[in-house]
């Protein structure tokens, strides 16, 4: 009697299961698609899309059942930020990958916890987001203390490879908005530790700079081995140009976490200027044949080179259908489960191991890799396991 | 009946209206009512903004100075000294309030008005985010996160558990700020600062202490300000120069009580009821439009285009507010 | 009641006489030090002051125009950089399809700039006359909104720059051909800066004689100083007001066309120039043109010293003290007039 009770409900669940399996697995994307920082959002919203399409093309997981996406935006406020998790979550999303903002992140994370509802960062970069406590939570991107200490590590050891002195540095960072701050402070601890000297850390405001003429003059008289720079694309170009104009005498343009000096943008907009500027950050795997393929698909389908921020929003919606597939149900809590198993190894990214999440959901393997353009090409130059060529330092366009 | 008769209508309007409000967390799922709560949020701030912009007559696009001021005080106060944000809420009123004498003061004193206030106001807030990004012990740019406790708890003013609680408490402050702005339009003061607006020059010659007057409004206004400021650090857990003293706060601040209808006791209410949701709105109709205009499907952008078209269509058809065109409305039933 | 023997206006120039004799002061006791400092820090201030004036002159354009707006109509423009980023997009294009320099582009930039600025008078701002001030202002925010929008859908948020081909090494000016960037006394000057601050510069003396010379400007100016009293006198004041609207929106049209070459444009780019046309206008004494142009200079320089005087600090903040200090001490600004 009791077994045959047993196994109606293991019938009805089953039936449940089935009926579900006929729904689709929702997963929840928020970004800003409005505002200053449209350009990321829109791309790491069409690379959840796209990432979504090609699992679903290829039957879908558990054994079918295809994936929707829920797209929402943030438009750069935490207040839309928190409305649209909670939109997200009351129509049905099972799994939500965000933010691109620091200030947005924390507060989405928080609802996340509440409703459980795992929660998968891309990109946001503030180290004190996991320090919360949150069990949903899990980031894909080095935090800010990984950028500034890997940054500064590299630079170092660039230096001794090359056998050039880099005995001091001038810190050229967006100073407003909390994302250059936070590489900044990082970066300067860390080079302290290792003898580099800072001599100056300069801020600039980066939604109102028009120019960095006179920065640069600046950076001239202090004489420093190498320019460190970090901040957004915009205002990476100006400091690009006016170093330039300026002839700026360094051994070296050094970025962290700069979100210009990567771009294949940067390289179109700038031409033979870009070469040699070096730029350690958070970044796809130019080494890996895999992350080349999804780039050069992004840019078929929505014709334009895709940014690395996008490559992370990608890397997430595989990453959750991974867990899902692991839970074996596509229950929130379940793949939350999965996610802190996550043990991942098909991965796009410059890591030096699988994607693994430690208790309190940091990829024990992010960390950034050093790139270079080099004739025209961005190029992995550092760590040297990753490196697709060799690094050029001493190097500055100007004076080649 | 003489009772009530005495009590200003507005004031049985207010306690009826909270008296729904405290049903409503029974009848909305959880995204409905973060929008409440949200609505009730900027119905305080605008309130606020009212009292200085809309009946006193000066026209602040920096209010972002004291709602700044207000997240920062009382997020420090617990964070270093562990201060509850109830008492924290006080202090950073009492400190904005400082400030907007401060600024009022020296502003009235060089006789700023109209545009030049509005932009002196927007100086200010700018000069306060600026110099905020480059103070090492509110952590600069980078900003601070609030420390989570876990669980619910009314002194510590975090509900992990059952954010209906926020909804509580965002009804009370909502029910002290329009408490103290009602009574503040009906009381001397309020009237004054009426006059004020209507000609400043005859207030003057009536005896009117234009200084003292003024100042006091954009106190009271800076204080309630700084209250909404520390409700959405505790609501957001965090905050940074950026978000906090930024200029789009300034604009949201107010964009409802323009809205809705300056100088009017429910203009910021009804404006926040209006722009509160619209946002949400536009989205959603990007998002699934219908059918024949399927092609603007998730385009990012007009969404927000749309709210700037609404805005503009909205104000050019109720100069006076939603409140305005309603009393106009009203007029022409009763004849 | 005893009254002070100063009126307060010179008092306020007293505290400013003041406050700098003291820095000359403090600067004469340290003096080993300030040699020192300006030896290694001079190259730096020579700058800051080449900069300022170049980035000056276009935030003089910019500033213009609003001014303009402000003194005829009466309303502060938050739409005013949102328009630019127009002008920028509309160069940008003519650009990269048809290879149309920047500086020949203004010639397209300006009328059409021109023309969106009569069609939002009329449609928007116009009817809206007899509103409170505060819709004015909302208004050109809801517009601004709808623009930035607008470019956002049509462009996406990608930011765009160009190329010029010339502008380094020998570079023909006329008969001459002159070695670009400049380098003179340790500082750099590039040609699309010099460019745009000597277009910036010609552009406002055009704008300045047509309204001192020509009848239209007559009009402009009876209209700003007393709307009534230009109305009896038979001036069709509103088309006045849609006219100097367009001229207001032209002068950002210029001024879009000659950053670009330096600068970048995205949906927001236009915003960035708006924020010290605020200041500058105000500096300038709002509703004056040449007020404009040297609050423009003054705002320039502000900001790029700022770079050098604060250490590590952004370089805006210097912009907004000066800005306060200007609205408590003289609100009319420098060349305005007491109203």
């Amino acid at each position: 009697m009791r077994l045959a009770k047993r196994s109606m409900l293991l019938l009805v669940l089953g039936c449940v299961s089935l009926w579900a399996g006929a729904q689709t697995i929702a997963i929840g994307g928020i970004h800003p698609l409005t505002g200053g920082l449209a350009a990321d959002g829109i791309q790491m919203d069409n690379a959840i899309q796209m990432a979504i399409d090609e699992i679903n093309e290829a039957g879908g997981v558990l054994g079918g059942t295809p994936l929707s996406f829920l797209s929402a935006d943030s438009t750069g406020s935490a207040e839309v930020g928190q409305t649209e998790a909670e939109r997200l979550i009351n129509e049905g999303a099972n799994a939500i990958i965000c933010c691109f903002q620091s200030s947005v992140t924390t507060n989405v994370a928080t609802i996340a916890e509440r409703e459980e509802v795992p929660l998968v960062i891309d990109v946001a970069v503030m180290d004190a987001i996991l320090d919360q406590g949150f069990t949903y939570t899990f980031r894909l991107q080095p935090n800010a203390t990984a950028m500034g200490v890997n940054g500064a590590n590299y630079l170092k050891e660039l230096a001794e490879a090359s056998g050039e002195a880099v005995d001091s540095v001038v810190v050229l960072f967006e100073g407003t908005s909390g994302f250059g701050d936070s590489v900044r402070e990082a970066f300067v601890a860390e080079a302290s530790e290792l003898g580099i000297v800072v001599l100056d850390e300069i801020g600039y405001e980066p939604f109102a700079v028009t120019d960095l003429t006179t920065e640069m003059t600046k950076i001239n008289a202090l004489r420093p081995d190498v320019l460190v720079v970090t901040g957004y694309y915009n205002d990476g170009l100006l400091a690009a140009r006016n170093a330039e104009d300026v002839l700026l005498d360094v051994k070296a343009v050094f970025g962290v976490a700069q979100g210009t000096y990567d771009q294949a943008q940067f390289v179109a907009d700038a031409g033979d200027l870009a070469e040699c500027f070096l730029d350690s950050n958070y970044h796809h795997d130019a080494s890996n044949a895999d992350a080349l393929a999804v780039l050069a698909r992004y840019e078929s389908v929505y014709g334009e080179p895709m940014r690395t921020s996008a490559v992370f929003s990608y890397q997430a919606v595989y990453v959750i259908a991974d867990a899902i597939e692991r839970a074996g149900s596509a229950d929130p809590p379940a793949i939350r489960d999965a996610l802190a198993e996550t043990n991942f190894d098909d991965f796009l990214l410059p890591h030096p191991g699988p994607i693994v999440f430690d208790e309190t959901g940091e990829n024990v393997n992010a960390r950034p890799v050093l790139m270079q353009v080099q004739n025209g090409s961005i190029v992995q130059v550092w760590p040297p396991e990753l490196a697709e060529a060799d690094p050029l330092f001493p190097c500055v366009s100007w004076n080649r | 009946m003489t009772l009530l008769g005495r009590i200003p209508r507005d004031y049985l309007i207010l306690i009826g209206l909270v008296l729904a409000l405290l049903t409503l967390p029974s009848f909305l799922n959880q995204f409905q009512l973060s929008i409440a709560i949200l609505i009730l949020y900027w119905a305080l701030l605008g309130a606020a903004w009212n009292l200085m912009g809309g009946y006193a007559g000066q026209f602040s696009f920096g209010h972002a100075a004291f709602y700044g001021i207000g997240a920062y005080t009382s997020t420090m106060l617990l964070t270093e000294l562990g201060l509850s944000p109830w008492l924290g809420m006080l202090a950073g009123a009492g400190l904005a309030a400082l400030f907007g004498i401060a600024m009022g003061y020296l502003t009235f004193r060089y006789g700023l008005k109209g545009p030049y206030f509005a932009l002196a106001t927007f100086a200010f807030a700018e000069l306060l985010r600026l110099i905020s990004s480059e103070l090492k012990f509110i952590n600069t740019s980078i900003g601070i996160h609030l420390p989570l406790t876990g669980g619910d708890s009314w002194q510590r003013l975090q509900f992990e558990d059952n954010p209906q609680n926020y909804f509580y408490a965002i009804t009370i402050l909502f029910f002290v700020g329009y408490l103290i702005k009602i009574s503040l339009v009906h009381s001397k003061l309020g009237y004054y600062l009426q006059a004020i607006r209507e000609d400043e020059d005859a207030a003057a010659a009536l005896g009117v202490n234009l200084m003292r007057y003024k100042v006091t409004a954009v106190a009271i206004s800076g204080g309630l300000t700084a209250i909404g400021g520390s409700f959405f650090a505790q609501y957001f857990f965090f905050i940074s120069p950026e978000l906090v003293f930024g200029v789009p706060i300034s604009i949201d601040i107010l964009l409802g009580p323009i809205i809705g209808g300056t100088g009017t006791i429910w203009g910021p209410l009804v404006g926040a009821l209006f722009v509160t949701p619209l946002g949400e709105l536009t989205r959603a109709f990007i998002r699934t439009p219908p059918g024949f205009l399927s092609f603007i499907e998730g385009r990012s952008g007009l969404d927000v285009m749309l709210f700037g078209a609404i805005l503009i269509v909205v104000i050019l058809f109720m100069p006076n507010g939603l409140v305005g065109l309603g009393k106009q409305l009203w007029a022409r039933v009763k004849r | 009641m005893k009254r002070s023997i100063l009126k307060p206006t010179h008092r306020n120039w007293l505290i400013l006489a003041l406050i700098i004799l003291v820095a000359i002061v403090i600067l004469a006791l340290r003096w080993e030090q300030t040699v020192f400092w300006l030896s290694r820090y001079g190259i730096v201030l020579r700058q800051a002051t080449v900069t300022g004036l170049l980035i000056g002159g276009v935030y003089g354009l910019v500033a213009m125009g609003l001014t303009l707006i402000f003194g005829v109509l009466g309303i502060i423009n938050f739409a005013h950089g949102s328009l630019m980023t127009v002008g920028m997009y509309l160069t940008f294009v003519l650009f990269t399809r048809y290879g149309v320099d920047p500086y020949l582009s203004v010639l397209i930039t300006v009328p059409v700039l021109f023309g969106i600025g009569l069609v939002v008078q009329r449609f928007i701002i116009h009817p809206a006359r007899n509103a409170p001030e505060h819709n004015q202002l909302l208004l050109t925010l809801g517009l601004a909104l709808f623009i930035q929008n607008f470019l956002l859908v049509l462009f996406t948020a990608t930011p765009r720059s160009i190329r010029l081909a010339y502008g380094r090494g020998e570079t023909p000016i006329g008969p001459f051909m002159i070695d670009f960037p400049l380098r003179i006394w340790g500082t750099t000057i590039t040609l699309p800066k010099l460019a745009a601050f000597v277009f910036a510069l010609a552009l406002a003396g055009g704008l300045y004689l047509l309204l001192q010379r020509t009848d239209l400007g007559k009009a402009i100016r009876a209209v700003a100083q007393d709307r009534d009293g230009a109305a009896l006198v038979g001036i069709d004041t509103q088309r006045i007001n849609m006219i100097t609207f367009g001229l207001g929106t032209a002068c950002v049209g210029a001024a879009a066309a000659l950053v670009l070459p330096f600068f970048f444009v995205d949906p927001l780019a236009g915003d960035t120039f708006n924020i010290t046309a605020f200041v500058t206008v105000v500096l300038g004494g709002m509703g004056s043109i040449p007020g404009a142009m040297l609050g423009g200079l003054i705002i320039g320089l502000t900001q790029e010293l700022g770079v050098v005087l604060a250490p590590s600090s952004i370089k805006l903040l210097g912009v907004f003290i000066v800005f306060i200090l200007v609205l408590l001490f003289r609100p009319q600004g420098l060349l305005g007039v007491k109203s």
